[in-house]
């Protein structure tokens, strides 16, 4: 999330709301970039949903 | 660099978000100028009904004219447009495929006609694509961005590198063997009718493999031979055979003896004036291309194809490594004329007594011209290639060059010809004011094409001339040695300079008083335009 959002300042308490560089074009830049490196497919609805960094991981959990 | 990107649809993955800004989707309203490069990077978009497709294709013309107009002198690149989604619901629906192809047409030749602007071939890195890969119809609805993002590393990998491009330095000449290389066969063995050439396959494979060879030539590489054959037989199948494209007077320069092969690439290199390192050989022999790449591992051997089937994508690779630039300059045309020309021109030498007697006979003319927008690409381009005649091998961009002019530099350039020929623009010198008496040589260079004959003393001292008349009494210069530039390590000593420093790396500084007029050979017909 680091290299997507060119920031050191990504903690487990990010989100889309607090998080400047966490724009809507970079949220599905690191969609892409997850589904790249897990391997897995993200569908939009779910893409919509991982607003904040804990919502990612449960998404996540459930991908793999 | 500051950048501001052009576009219709989302493409910061691309281009990423360092440095770079961007347009509202399809918005030419805003122009920044505090930017240093403006780049036009549009979409097809997806629209079913083709013909009002077709229309908003076609508006972007007038839309890139108008925001070129605003934007000014900046470097401008232009993407061309790709149907990524190509939608027919009838046969002979081609509205868009025209429009794009109008657009496309438009901006080459924008490219053409406007220094500042450079065309991309967008289509290069989509070719190298399905369909299902380059389009992530889900990426796409969500955020409007037609090409799939998943790309944009090797995007940004390709983009990279075509950038590189803009600046090459690309090699000038394709030395090449002839049996089983330019034809199939052995010309000692199967005879001028018995080659494969024309015809059918494979003789085919090798028409199609030597027009290309020519269309390369006609850019302005220059090609060779170095075949080890019998001179007559190889002049008799040019003479006689009537599917040889590639004759004699498309070669620059030609070896066909049984010397070894690297002792003959030596000589052509020394004969054509240009450095091994600008070569690449082209041999089916693996054994000679062996020898060349241990002997001479400046020249660039790549491996030959094992089937004749597989020349054309053999040509394109080398197209791609070696021999594509941006732009050809109507220099580059004439080149291997002016290489043939410079051979006649040694064949005469011979035949006066006295060099000077010989000069007089070669009715040279010089041009001396002041740096504009005409002749602004050739200069930018000479100070890239010119290795030996450059006296402190400053590399400058079009943009540079005209940031010196801005300056109050004074750039000149020279066109020269004699009766053999055009040698075009072939020398340039970049003065710098130091304050109102003393100026200092930036930049002197001529291209290899036209040295031996005495112009760079009639440039400088010209220049030098024009200097006095202007006013200057001091002029200041250096020389900068590199691994190719030492012919010209003593040039200032020979225009009568006096060095006043000289570092350990060989790096000499000079002056002189600019009292007298300096007085030039009048075999020289200078014009100061």
């Amino acid at each position: 999330m680091r290299e997507v959002f060119g920031t050191e300042e990504v903690t487990t308490a990010s989100s889309q709301k607090n998080c400047e560089q966490w724009d809507s074009l970079r949220h599905l830049t690191l969609a892409s970039e997850l589904e790249d490196s897990l391997n897995i497919e993200l569908e939009p609805e779910e893409i919509a949903e991982m607003t904040d960094f804990s919502k990612v991981i449960e998404m996540l959990k459930t991908k793999l | 660099m500051a950048t501001f990107v052009f576009r219709n649809q989302t493409v910061e993955p691309f281009f990423g978000y360092g440095g770079v800004t961007y347009s509202g989707y399809d918005d030419i309203s805003v122009i920044p100028d505090d930017v240093d490069r403006y780049i036009w990077f549009y979409q097809v978009p997806v629209n079913a009904d083709s013909a009002q497709l077709a229309q908003e294709i076609e508006s972007y013309n007038a839309k890139l004219d108008l925001v070129l107009d605003a934007a000014g002198d900046k470097p401008f690149i232009v993407f061309s447009l790709v149907n990524l989604f190509k939608l027919r619901l009838t046969g002979d629906e081609m509205a868009v495929e025209e429009a794009i192809a109008d657009f496309n047409s438009h901006a080459v030749q924008l490219a053409a006609t406007r220094h500042n602007v450079k065309w991309v071939d967008f289509g290069e890195f989509t070719s190298r694509y399905d369909s299902f890969m380059l389009i992530n119809w889900k990426y796409y609805l969500m955020s409007q961005t037609m090409l799939n993002p998943k790309l944009a590393h090797e995007f940004q990998a390709w983009w990279e590198r075509t950038q590189a491009e803009f600046v090459l330095q690309r090699k000038k000449c394709l030395v090449l063997d002839l049996d089983n290389t330019l034809w199939g066969g052995v010309l000692g063995e199967d005879g001028i009718d018995g080659i494969q050439l024309g015809g059918d396959y494979p003789g085919k494979a090798y028409s199609y493999w030597q027009k290309s060879l020519l269309q390369l030539s006609r850019n302005g590489v220059i090609l060779a031979v170095c075949s080890k054959n019998n001179e007559s037989d190889v002049q008799e199948a040019w003479d006689k055979n009537a599917a040889m494209v590639l004759k004699r007077e498309h070669f620059g320069a030609l070896r066909i003896n049984w010397e070894d092969k690297a002792t003959n690439l030596r000589a052509m290199a020394e004969e054509l004036n240009i450095g091994l390192d600008s070569m690449v050989f082209v041999d089916d022999n693996p054994a000679e291309r062996e020898l060349v790449k241990q002997l001479l591992p400046q020249v660039e051997v790549p491996d030959f194809p094992e089937k004749p089937y597989q020349l054309m994508p053999f040509f394109k690779s080398l197209v791609d490594k070696y021999f594509r630039i941006y732009a050809v300059t109507a220099e580059d045309l004439a080149k291997t004329s002016q290489y043939r020309a410079n051979a006649l021109r040694k064949a005469e030498q011979s035949r006066f007594t006295d060099i000077e007697d010989y000069l007089y006979s070669l009715d040279i003319a010089i041009d001396v011209i002041p740096a504009d927008a005409h002749n602004l690409p050739r200069i930018a381009q000479m100070t890239q290639k010119t290795n030996q005649f450059n006296l402190t091998t400053r590399r400058y961009t079009e943009d540079e060059v005209r940031q010196c002019l801005n300056n109050g530099w004074h750039v000149f350039c020279i066109a020269v010809r004699d009766r053999f020929g055009d040698n075009g623009i072939t020398g340039t010198v970049f003065l710098k004011p130091v304050d109102e008496l003393t100026v200092e040589v930036d930049e002197l260079l001529l291209s290899c094409r036209i040295l031996g004959r005495g112009i760079e003393e009639a440039f400088f001292k010209t220049v030098l001339n024009l200097l006095r008349l202007d006013g200057y009494r001091k002029v200041k210069a250096a020389y900068l040695p590199t691994a190719k530039n030492g012919q010209t390590a003593d040039f200032f000593d020979r225009m009568g300079m006096t060095c006043v420093d000289q570092g350990s790396d060989g790096t000499k500084c000079y002056q002189m008083e600019l009292n007298d007029i300096f007085e030039i050979k009048n075999y020289y017909n200078i014009r100061v335009l």
